[in-house]
């Protein structure tokens, strides 16, 4: 706190250096609006300074790095083991399924296989993980164009789900499951019954979220035709998931270029809309809610009895190599690019997330539109923040 | 609960049965030799695959007319290749036209040079005395592809009709590392090369605004480069490796 | 009043005073990363139901509340804005930090980027730990807050110097 008047002006003198370091939008004419880094439509920590004229957006910037916490280095003075607990938080909603594609990376160059039943029970809670995530997204993404309850109801569902994933992980958030191999524990005694009496909520809640948002006349006219994204410029930014599908793109890691996981033991349907906007995405992600509900409940009826851990040495050593896995994660392709030199901890790691790709669109994107259409348009992109800034 | 379906419960006895055999197969197989690990299922993949990549390779090689130095191909795993830096550009042209590699995935770089501070890892090391000339010098190693600097720039694409994904890895000089920028054939590099500047230091020429895109803009050094310390570590005494989880099923 | 000021108020008024702050406070939120998700299952989710403890969520400015829940993790980049908004806030405040991130620095203690605890900009009245803490965590954390400010001494609160941190 400042008391003195010198200490006030010294205050407000690095104040505005340090303004000046994060706003590097000119602003000779028209007027200059920034929303964040703290805003309740950004999700955290995101600042977009948008350029104005009278209502219309004439160029938009998005300023992250307020959340970078430097994954990559901390990966290189980590042992591989270690490493899962980080990768964790990259997406704190689905946090299951950011530690698949690691550990996958570090099974292919080890050259051992997860035994069928983990990598079964790693297919459902990486899709219990996808309902928790896109839930959350169903009702936010009504929040942001005007509607409150919803996002009530999907915090209330959600807990259903977080509760299936605590009982098998212990973490409702971070679950730290996954192990080089396998998993660290089998299910508990139950839970198959009970996952799928929450699954059948969860399609209940996918009914509701329907009714009481698709069809509303206020969400339509805040989300048709807004934010179109045509799919070549979505594939030459490198979006991925249901950003690339809203915009008619057939493509899904799941089914295309599948690594490690079951979904082949199971009918499913990669849903894609042609239009393109925002309206598009919302709907591609509610579908894949209930496809995701699909999958489980095919899953949970034939899970293979086994063990649930490879054998693999006590303190890993992973041999020299390069290897890139990635998987279809809620908000789209997550991949590691792991570069080992057979030590104990890897060389490099890079880290390829979802949100980073699907935001780098928003420059382009935000080009022309009016100042309300930003916030549907941002909600209907779905990031998360620690996903872009790592 | 919601009553399974009959189908489901049919899909769900013939998996285990597949489970039962090929965990039979497994036992078999372990004691002949610890090698022939993978099932016959599997192979039949890795075949598929490997030709596919092939022929990946050899289209870009008639595209690119000898400027690939050195590939790899790592079956089901994907395709790298290695081109000099002056190609850097139309390598990814050659992916994206020839290819129909569309799809930008990512650009980022690798900084080959062995940790001066070692790993980091004994306790001994996170002492402040600590000094980096303590430890042997390692020579370079590189990945596949190998390479002859100690920056490497490194790209993927994907091509989503072929389902190929290829990597592109191009030496940076060590004394000035630029590199053309690729934003005219894929829009999404943009953001990619102003990361790679910040934590590496590169210059991406043609880059229309190349600022810091993560760190305060005063922030000194390039924190991905392997001679950037973490200075915290240093500071904090580290317990070592001290936390070895047991596996299930592995008793003492 | 001017009671406050003089540094004379009467115990029963004090009593009075503070169990009103206490069950009437609005909480600031600044929702960093991962306990921002858990500090919104708290406020915003049906099951634990803030407001039963006389917290009101979401206040249109820092200018209108009364505690600050710090969640997640600050970065050099961040820390500026958590001290700037802080400042905005009228005393008496509070600070409620939440999660290990927050706390100490938690699993980024290491990390180039990340400041190693909110404690190092504001001053901080409790510490919730937990990476992320449950939300009941975070509603214990708040009862925590209740307790201290229903024995403070008002008259003392306001006679000081402004808190200062190094």
């Amino acid at each position: 706190m400042v008391t003195t008047e010198s200490e006030q002006m010294a205050y407000i003198a690095a104040q505005a250096a340090d303004a000046r370091v994060n706003v590097e939008v000119e602003t000779d004419e028209g007027m200059t609006l920034n929303l964040g880094p703290q805003h309740p439509a950004t999700h955290g920590t995101l600042r977009i300074v948008a350029k104005l004229d009278g209502e219309k957006v004439v160029a938009a910037e998005p300023i992250m790095g307020y959340m970078h916490r430097g994954y990559e280095k901390l990966t290189e003075v980590r042992t591989y083991p270690q490493v899962t607990t980080l990768v964790n938080r990259i997406d704190w909603l689905g946090s299951f399924a950011n530690e698949v594609p690691f550990i996958l990376a570090a099974e292919q160059l080890m050259e051992v296989e997860a035994p069928p039943r983990a990598q079964w029970i790693r297919t459902v809670l990486f899709e219990l993980s996808r309902i928790a995530n896109i839930s959350l997204f169903l009702g936010d993404m009504a929040v942001q164009v005007g509607a409150t309850t919803p996002v009530f109801y999907a915090f209330r569902d959600r807990e259903f789900v977080l509760n299936q994933i605590e009982r098998v992980t212990g973490g409702r958030f971070h679950p730290n499951f996954d192990r080089i191999g396998g998993l660290k524990d089998d299910l508990p005694k139950g839970w198959i019954e009970e996952t799928g009496t929450v699954i059948g909520k969860m399609r209940d809640f996918c009914d509701e979220m329907e009714e009481l948002v698709l069809g509303n006349e206020i969400f339509q006219a805040r989300t048709r035709g807004i934010g179109v994204i045509p799919p070549e410029v979505a594939l030459s930014y490198g979006l991925s998931g249901a950003n690339l599908r809203g915009s008619g793109v057939d493509w899904d890691i799941r089914r295309d270029a599948n690594v490690g996981l079951v979904y082949d033991e199971v009918d499913w349907k990669v849903w894609t809309h042609p239009d393109g906007d925002s309206f598009s995405r919302f709907w591609v992600r509610l579908q894949e809610t209930r496809e995701a509900c699909n999958i489980i409940e095919q899953l949970l009826g034939g899970i293979p009895a086994g063990p649930i851990m490879a054998k693999v040495p006590r303190i890993i050593k992973v041999p020299a190599g390069e290897a890139y896995v990635a998987t279809e994660n809620p908000l789209g392709e997550m991949g590691f690019y792991v570069v080992s030199q057979g030590d104990l901890t890897p060389f490099r790691v890079k880290i390829r997330s979802a949100s980073f790709s699907n935001m780098s669109i928003t420059p382009w994107l935000l080009k022309g539109v009016f100042v309300p259409d930003i916030i549907s348009i941002l909600a209907s992109l779905y990031f998360i923040l620690g996903d872009i800034d790592r | 609960m919601a009553e399974i379906p009959e189908h489901l419960l049919k899909r769900a006895q013939a998996a285990r049965e597949k489970a039962a055999a090929q965990k039979k197969t497994e036992g078999e197989d372990s004691a002949q030799s610890e090698k022939a690990e993978p099932a016959e299922e599997p192979e039949v993949e890795v075949v598929l695959t490997d030709e596919n990549a092939e022929a990946a390779l050899a289209i870009l090689e008639t595209a690119l007319q000898g400027k690939i130095l050195d590939s790899h191909i790592a079956p089901g795993r994907g395709l790298w290749i290695r081109v000099a830096i002056e190609d850097w550009r139309s390598a990814a042209k050659a992916a994206k036209e020839s290819l129909d590699c569309k799809f930008f995935d990512w650009l980022s770089a690798i900084d080959w040079m062995p940790s001066p501070y070692g790993r980091e890892h004994e306790t001994e090391q996170d002492k402040i005395t600590a000094e980096p000339e303590e430890h042997d010098e390692k020579e370079m190693e590189w990945g596949y592809t190998g390479g002859e600097t100690r920056f490497q720039l490194i790209c993927r694409v994907y091509s989503i009709s072929r389902k190929i994904g290829v990597m592109i890895k191009a030496d940076l000089p060590d004394s000035d590392p630029r590199a053309l920028s690729l934003i005219p054939i894929y829009a999404g590099a943009n953001w990619h090369e102003r990361e790679a500047r910040e934590m590496f230091g590169l210059t991406f020429d043609e880059h229309p605004d190349l600022r810091n895109i993560y760190l305060p803009g005063d922030f000194e050094g390039h924190p991905l480069r392997k001679d950037y310390p973490l200075l915290s570590r240093r500071m904090k005494p580290w317990p070592g490796i001290v936390d070895v989880e047991l596996l299930p099923g592995d008793d003492e | 009043m001017g009671l406050v000021e003089s540094g004379k108020i009467p115990k029963p008024l004090t009593k009075l005073l503070n169990m009103s702050r206490r069950y009437s406070m609005w909480v600031y939120q600044w929702g960093l990363a991962c306990c921002a998700i858990e500090m919104g299952a708290a406020f915003a989710s049906p099951r634990y139901d803030v407001m039963r403890l006389g917290v009101i969520p979401l206040p249109a400015s820092p200018r209108q509340a009364d505690f600050l829940v710090v969640s997640g993790t600050v970065t050099d980049k961040m820390a500026p804005a958590v001290r700037r908004l802080w400042e905005q806030m009228p005393d008496p405040k509070y600070v409620i930090s939440m999660g290990s991130c927050a706390n100490c620095g938690g699993p980024y203690w290491d990390s180039y980027s990340v400041t190693k605890g909110v404690d190092q900009i504001i001053p901080v009245d409790v510490y919730v730990p937990g990476c992320p803490p449950r939300p009941e965590a975070l509603l214990e954390g708040i009862v925590l807050l209740q307790e201290r400010i229903m024995n403070e001494d008002m008259a003392e609160r306001w006679k000081g110097d402004p808190i200062v941190v190094e």
